[in-house]
């Protein structure tokens, strides 16, 4: 009886090109829009996962291995998993208004900023779950 | 003895509640609507036929550990919990959204 689709929680793609991928959730549309009439969610997940960093890389290499790409989707929740895990970073500003992903370039403005920030969050080395890939 | 004895007499009180909890109570049957009930925190307490595929319900115990409800493992397969509830058809898990008069949701609530 707890709510537990929540932003921050840490949530797995079950459908689409995405499926099997991890995602957060940012935004939740509960009673749906007018255009999606079902309960969905903005989630910002990982398209591309960072690569093992191991202790000898040079920081060049560690630079180009800790790159990430994001995906910013609306997502039915019948498409999501979720996890125990919550992945608190502020993305709540990346995709704020209702048109956040009308055209392509706001949408890649707010791809941008997400994985600015999920880049961030991997270098601090916490949520490690988050960055590994599910292996299935 | 008295343990057997007490468990016919408890699989016994719950095909009672849950008939109580059909003629005034609200539920909903099946796997689709079992989760959309446990996504919108409606479901009160969720019970699972025995034969139920193990990763359905894996699932479902995941989904009712996050959202803090239990679940009962009913003493019978779907054909039974189908008959249980009253119905013709097979019931392999359902989710009871308002008890109504019954007193099903206190009386099993740690039974994982």
């Amino acid at each position: 009886m707890v709510k537990f689709l929540k932003p921050g929680k840490a949530v797995i793609l079950l459908q689409g090109r995405f499926a099997g991928r991890k995602a957060v959730i940012v935004r939740v549309f509960e009673e749906g829009t007018r255009d999606r009439p079902y309960g969905h969610c903005l989630v910002a997940g990982l398209a591309k996962y960072p690569k093992k960093v191991i202790r000898k890389d040079s920081a060049k290499k560690t630079a180009k291995k800790s790159r990430v790409k994001c995906f910013i989707k609306l997502v039915n929740f019948t498409h999501l998993m979720p996890t125990r895990y919550t992945l608190d970073v502020d993305l709540k500003d990346v995709a704020a208004g209702p048109d956040a992903l009308a055209t392509r370039d706001k949408k890649v403005d707010a791809c941008k900023t997400a994985k600015y920030r999920l880049e961030e969050r991997f270098k601090t080395g916490k949520n490690r779950w988050f960055f590994t890939k599910l292996r299935f | 003895m008295a343990p057997a004895k007490k468990s016919k007499k408890s699989t016994e009180s719950i095909n009672n509640k849950l008939q109580l909890v059909m003629k005034s109570g609200k539920y909903t049957l099946g796997y689709k609507t079992v989760l959309k009930t446990l996504r919108n925190s409606k479901g009160k307490l969720i019970i699972l036929a025995n034969n139920c595929p193990p990763l359905r319900k894996s699932e479902i115990e995941y989904y009712a550990m996050l959202a803090k409800v239990s679940v009962h493992h009913f003493h019978g397969n779907n054909v039974d919990l189908g008959t249980a509830c009253g119905k013709y058809y097979r019931v392999c898990c359902l989710s009871i959204i308002d008890p109504g008069d019954s007193d099903i949701i206190s009386t099993t609530p740690g039974a994982q």
